[in-house]
């Protein structure tokens, strides 16, 4: 009777639990664990950086709105300058093969050395697993992750969703601010924006 | 007298029809190229008339299976952008943007245009506007045309007209994607029409009253990171409309007032909507009175069997 009774209330807590598991991350709540090789050849788990603040950067070499941050030299700025305070950054390549932004370890490695990129790693995801386990829709989606592992920031990285260089300098850099407003014990004010860019090359991409 | 020269005269021919041919093509601008296509401005009337208002068409063709996107554009990509270079008293009012396409894959919705697109843009011409010489509408034109890639593609359009004081008569080479504009475009709702919205915790729930039922409707949103683009839209017949359950974005972090949009029946039937949210306070209120109601009717009841029994 007892042991029925416990019996019920566990598979009510798993089926509770079942959704929240495979839900995409969202600002506020836990961001979703999960483990990747990177381009260097090394095994990265995202639960290994409690503690500190991660940066997810989704990358595709052929979008022209990544591009506009590379050629630019905005986003190896930023990787070198929040890195250099601590925070994990990690590339996330979620194209899958055959599509656009696809590339081998080798491919990546020297991608990051001829763009002069400073990231942690970049992690290949070519199955898209991590990108739909946070939902990402864009290049260049950025989402930030706070020292408890939850999602403080997830969304574009700054406020003008165009390919043109010019349009960086002016532009409200969302993932510094969000950075910024945490480190200094304050709310992040914005917290979630439109993810302007790309759209992902998962491997369901049919048309 | 020296005997002319018979190709002599068949050169001046020749230079006279050059000369006219080129004469027909600068009344009618070229298309420009963009990526995978081109663009150009048409204009709906044969002149401009001081005083009222000229449509202009920004007319896309593009090649197949790629893509421009739509004033929201959804999970990526981004809409056209104009700046314009406009003369004195010339002033441009808001582009009207017909129905969209759902365009992406199963996760990740985009909402735009395959093909050709005409975009019309309203040009209103100040009373005081000289008739002397033609003006020059210019814009420049940012645009991503995409189809498994984005392709940024930036040109600078433009169309001259000439001012006169009359009414300006249509121009027949333009009626054609005027017309199939117009027809493309959203329709406002029919007065008789009633939509209301309730904000329930993960979605909001569209409700139309329009006296039929109805069996498919898709919406799309106006602006951004209100609904989740790519979620599925569900529906629940009415006996005189529908219900459509739309799921919020993740990026919504505040409640919103209205939601505004396209809303899209049938391939040919698209209307305009902009319904408020019901408050959820008001909703309690007419829940009280519901209760108050039945109240009142059962006491009323009460009493009535109570007197009866007397």
């Amino acid at each position: 009777m007892k042991r029925t009774n416990f019996y019920l209330i566990l598979a009510a807590l798993v089926l509770c639990a079942g959704p929240a598991m495979f839900a995409a991350a969202k600002v506020g709540e836990s961001a979703p664990d999960f483990t990747a090789t990177a381009s260097n050849g090394k095994t990265f788990r995202l639960a290994d950086y409690r503690g500190k603040y991660v940066v997810l950067e989704w990358h595709n070499n052929g979008c022209p709105y990544v591009g506009k941050h590379y050629r630019s030299g905005n986003m190896q700025r930023l990787q070198k300058e929040w890195t250099a305070k601590g925070v994990v950054w990690f590339t996330i390549l979620s194209s899958a093969p055959g599509q656009q932004g696809y590339v081998t370890a080798g491919e990546e490695n020297s991608y990051l050395a001829k763009m002069q990129a400073a990231p942690t790693a970049a992690l290949l995801d070519p199955t898209g697993e991590i990108g739909h386990l946070y939902d990402a829709k864009t290049s260049p989606q950025m989402v930030v992750i706070n020292p408890l592992g939850v999602v403080i920031y997830d969304g574009a990285i700054d406020d003008k969703p165009t390919t043109d260089l010019s349009d960086v300098p002016g532009a409200t850099n969302y993932v510094s601010l969000a950075l910024e407003q945490s480190m200094a014990g304050k709310q992040v004010q914005t917290s979630a924006t439109r993810p302007y860019g790309c759209s992902v090359k998962y491997g369901d991409s049919s048309h | 007298m020296r005997r002319q020269n018979p190709n002599a005269d068949h050169l001046r021919v020749l230079i006279v029809g050059v000369a006219l041919l080129l004469c027909a093509a600068s009344a009618q601008a070229a298309a420009t190229p963009i990526p995978h296509g081109t663009l150009e401005f048409i204009a709906e009337n044969q002149w401009i008339a001081p005083g009222h208002t000229l449509n202009l068409g920004l007319h896309f063709q593009l090649e197949k299976g790629w893509h421009v996107y739509w004033v929201n554009p959804g999970d990526s990509g981004e809409p056209p952008r104009l700046t314009w270079h406009l003369p004195p008293g010339i002033t441009v009012g808001p582009m009207e943007w017909p129905t969209p396409r759902r365009l992406g894959t199963a996760t990740i919705a985009d909402f735009g245009y395959e093909d050709a697109v005409t975009l019309i843009v309203p040009i209103h011409a100040a009373a005081t506007l000289p008739a002397k010489q033609p003006v020059q509408l210019t814009a420049d034109v940012k645009v991503l045309v995409c189809r498994e890639m984005c392709i940024p593609g930036k040109a600078q359009i433009s169309l001259t007209l000439p001012i006169k004081h009359q009414a300006a008569p249509s121009d027949t080479r333009t009626s054609n994607l005027f017309a199939a504009a117009r027809e493309s475009l959203p329709q406002p709702a029919p007065g008789n029409w009633k939509f209301s919205l309730t904000d329930t915790k993960d979605s909001f729930v569209l409700s139309a009253n329009i006296g039929r039922q109805i069996t498919q409707a898709v919406f799309f949103p106006v602006a951004e990171s209100q609904i989740d683009n790519a979620a599925q839209q569900k529906l629940a017949p009415k006996p005189a409309g529908f219900q459509l359950t739309l799921r919020k974005s993740d990026q919504l972090l505040n409640p919103i007032e209205r939601l505004k949009g396209v809303l899209v029946l049938s391939a040919d039937q698209s209307y305009a909507i902009d319904v408020p949210v019901s408050k959820p306070r008001a909703a309690q209120i007419s829940e009280d009175v519901e209760i108050q109601l039945a109240q009142f009717a059962s006491n009323r009841y009460r009493t009535l069997k109570e007197e009866s029994q007397k």
